[in-house]
């Protein structure tokens, strides 16, 4: 009976509820809407104050105010035609190390005397490191006695102070002296180490200038000789023997 | 008590008329009660409909004008690379009421005065009282000005934000963007021509694009300026141009203008020399001669002998050489020293019809084919197009052209012969390259290659050359017509270049007005002297930014020209 008199109180009831959850929904749809739309307003400004930056900074950076630090400050210019390079080839080719040519090597010649010629021949490719060895490249390894230096290195030698050309004659000494010696007496023998430094500047700075040659290939080839049948393979590849004459060399010196 | 009468009792036949009525009236009120009731919920239900309408599909009432897309007040214009050229910008405005001005106007006129000392207190003064409504203080003010100006605290000063055009890279290709007037429209350049594209609604959210680089801009501007302080030239002018497409990729004229304040330049610097001055361009248009006769069949070898004398006179008048031969020379020769009268009697068996019909071909005798709107009227010969005119236009004089029809010229022989105009916007599928018009053979195009790269290796044109990039070109010297007169005193000296020679890509032209001899130039105002320089240190800047690779080892097919290069003359 209850029910029964309710029932139009509850169908407006009902009726109301659902109008009520179909607002609640539109009104949801319609307030996402404008969240978007706030988040797209707000990338719209964002997007203008980028704007605004970047003009602002191509302004303040502009091609002609670069061109003027260029003149002021950074002196930078167009590159050349040679520093332009076709191909990982070429790039390769510049780190290729430079063959130098050492004017200060000595020059070896190979004599060999007829009757002794077969077993040096044999020897050295069968053992290298044998105790005739030494003996064998004493005979066939002449130093040039003449030594034709370049014309420049003597010239810097000879307009240089006395003191750097004593420098550089002490560099054999220390060279083909042992080591230990050398580090050894260092201290004790300083004394005796500087008149021998002297010495050697006075015999260099008292030659006159025209014959630098002669006196500088005597005084090296006594000292270095035996230094040189230590490291010279004779017979050695030509690769080696250049990888070999340069140490050789700043040693001689 | 009495009974009651009858009377009484029985309703009066009046009485119960006036029931029967006011039942009836009772009724009609119900009626109408009930039509109002109804009207009423009606309206009312007519508004909670239209409520919940609006809250199911209306917008709601906080929502703001909504910014969906960043549509500018006028098109940007931007290079080919993308860099902007010309944009606009929310400038704040500082202008005045006086007649809202409320305080001390002298006090106010004097304070205006120190902030903005571009005018007097006197004058501040007299505008604030002048009456009027509404006054200008200054546009696009800066912010510090701004806030100083809004510290006043004068309720008389109005401060706004107004689009204005701005031009980031300031006096950069200028000539080419023009500028807007007050109100944002284009009174030059590309502003006036695309004005319409730049200001519509719909069209201007995209930028417009052009054909300028912005960097090979700069090196051309650069140089040709120093040039000009150098040489104390009175002006210059410069383009770069694709040799395929016709894309000009540089375009210059100076003095500089700014456009930001183009009000404020002089009318010489508003002035595009490129193309809307025309000058007669001298020998730069022995080339063409050269190129018709071998189109003509007149010459088929680089080798051709012409007698070359000292002067050669020719219809009442004598034409010189700067590098008199005395004696025969041969084409290869003729351009090597720019001779005037070998040139002359190659453009003499061309004959007049010919040299017409190529030249209008290439578009030498109207106005230059490009989007600007400020194009120079070429002067020709005209009527008068008689058998000295033709010798004459053959090395360039009597004929006025804008530097831009030189450029295409160029282009045109080079690219293989094919004529296109000249286009400031940047080639792409919405703006593709016009059909050509073929002018020159592909042969001839391509054996001009080894002749113009002899001037520069041999010739007149060394100093053009950059190492590497294989330029190839010619100079060009013309005297100024001064009251009537050509005098020596004044010249035009022009380069018009091409590299790399060996496969054309670009063209360039480089052009000064009126240079002066220095002590560099020992005393010389010719083109080798002063112009072509300017083409080597652009080439050198531009040429690896537009990816030609140098290379020292390649050059044009130079056996076709180096056999008949009999005698080599001091340079200049």
């Amino acid at each position: 009976m209850s029910g029964r008199s309710f029932r139009s109180v509850f169908m407006v009831a009902s009726c109301a509820g659902a109008a009520l959850g179909c607002y609640l929904v539109s009104l949801r749809v319609a307030s996402e809407r404008a969240a978007l739309e706030e988040v797209e307003t707000r990338i719209v400004l964002a997007q203008r104050d980028l704007r605004v930056l970047q003009t602002e900074i191509g302004t303040r950076g502009r091609l002609s105010q670069l061109e003027r630090w260029n003149a002021g400050a950074f002196a930078l210019s167009a590159p050349s035609a040679d520093q332009f390079l076709k191909g990982s080839f070429e790039l390769a080719r510049l780190a290729r190390p430079e063959h130098q040519v050492d004017f200060q090597a000595p020059v070896v010649l190979a004599s060999a005397p007829a009757p002794a010629s077969q077993s040096p021949v044999g020897e050295p490719d069968t053992d290298d490191g044998g105790a005739s060895a030494p003996l064998a490249p004493d005979i066939l390894l002449h130093q040039a006695s003449l030594k034709t230096e370049t014309r420049e290195v003597p010239a810097r030698q000879i307009v240089a102070l006395p003191q750097t050309i004593a420098r550089s004659t002490d560099k054999p000494a220390t060279a083909d002296k042992p080591a230990p010696i050398k580090s050894v007496e260092k201290p004790g023998l300083a004394a005796a180490h500087q008149s021998a430094k002297k010495e050697a500047a006075a015999t260099v700075s008292a030659t006159p200038k025209k014959s630098v040659d002669k006196p500088t290939a005597p005084r090296t080839k006594p000292v270095t000789k035996p230094v040189q049948i230590a490291k010279v393979d004779p017979l050695a590849p030509l690769p080696g023997r250049r990888s070999g004459t340069p140490k050789d060399s700043t040693a001689d010196r | 008590m009495n009974a009651p009468s009858p009377a009484l009792v029985a309703p009066r036949p009046e009485r119960l008329r006036l029931v029967g009525q006011r039942r009836q009236l009772l009724a009609v009120m119900h009626q109408r009660l009930m039509f109002g009731m109804v009207v009423y919920a009606g309206i009312i239900a007519l508004i909670a409909l239209r409520i919940l309408y609006l809250a199911a599909f209306g917008d709601h009432a906080g929502r703001k004008v909504s910014l969906t897309s960043l549509v500018p007040e006028r098109g940007d214009i931007v290079d080919r690379n993308g860099d902007p050229l010309a944009r606009t910008i929310d400038a704040w405005t500082i202008a005045i009421h006086p007649t809202k001005v409320i305080g001390d106007k002298l006090a106010l006129a004097r304070r205006l005065a120190v902030l903005m000392p571009e005018h007097s207190e006197e004058h501040y003064f007299a505008l604030l009282r002048s009456g009027k409504p509404f006054f200008y203080l200054r546009r696009r003010a800066s912010p510090a000005l701004v806030e100083a100006v809004n510290a006043l605290g004068e309720p008389g000063l109005a401060i706004q934000r107004e689009p204005d055009r701005l031009y980031p890279q300031t006096t950069l290709a200028a000539h080419v963007l023009g500028y807007t007037d007050v109100d944002g429209h284009g009174v030059a350049g590309m502003e006036r021509a695309f004005d319409s594209q730049l200001s519509n609604q719909a069209t201007r959210g995209s930028p417009l694009v052009l054909s300028i680089d912005s960097r090979v801009q700069q090196a051309l501007e650069h140089e040709l300026l120093n040039a000009m302080t150098k040489f104390s030239a009175i002006g210059a002018a410069g383009v770069v141009m694709d040799v395929k497409t016709g894309e000009v990729l540089a375009l210059t004229s100076l003095p500089q203008l700014n456009p930001n304040a183009a009000g404020q330049g002089t009318d010489e610097a508003r002035f595009n020399r490129a193309t809307l001055g025309v000058y007669e361009l001298g020998s730069t248009f022995k080339p063409f001669t050269v190129a018709m006769a071998m189109d003509s069949g007149i010459i088929k070898s680089f080798g051709k002998v012409y007698n070359c004398p000292d002067q050669l006179p020719a219809y009442g008048h004598i034409i010189h050489d700067t590098h008199p031969f005395g004696g025969q020379c041969t084409v290869a020769e003729i351009m090597k020293e720019s001779s005037n009268i070998g040139t002359a009697q190659i453009a003499a068996q061309i004959g007049a019809e010919r040299q017409k019909f190529f030249l209008r071909k290439m578009g030498f005798l109207n106005r230059i084919d490009v989007e600007l709107t400020e194009r120079g009227r070429t002067l020709t010969p005209g009527s008068n197009w008689g058998p000295l005119e033709v010798m004459t236009v053959g090395y360039g004089h009597g004929i006025a052209v804008t530097p831009l029809h030189l450029a295409t010229g160029y282009a045109t022989l080079f690219n293989g012969g094919v004529y296109h105009p000249a286009t400031l916007l940047k080639v792409s599928p919405t703006h593709p390259v016009p059909r050509g018009v073929r002018v020159f053979s592909e042969e001839t195009s391509y054996r001009m290659r080894a002749l113009l790269r002899l001037v520069v290796m041999q010739g007149t044109g060394k100093k053009a050359d950059a190492p590497g990039y294989r330029v190839g070109g010619k100079t060009g010297t013309a005297e100024k017509l001064l009251n009537g007169r050509y005098t020596s005193s004044a010249v035009v000296t022009t380069f018009a270049g091409v590299f790399p020679m060996d496969e054309p890509r670009y063209v360039i032209v480089a052009m000064l007005d009126d240079p002066k001899a220095t002590k560099d130039s020992y005393g010389f105002h010719t083109a080798g002297w002063n112009v072509a320089p300017v083409v080597s240190g652009t080439i050198s800047r531009i040429a690896p930014m537009l990816g030609v690779h140098p290379d020292r080892t390649r050059e044009p097919d130079m056996g076709q020209v180096l056999p008949f290069v009999h005698k080599t003359h001091p340079e200049e």
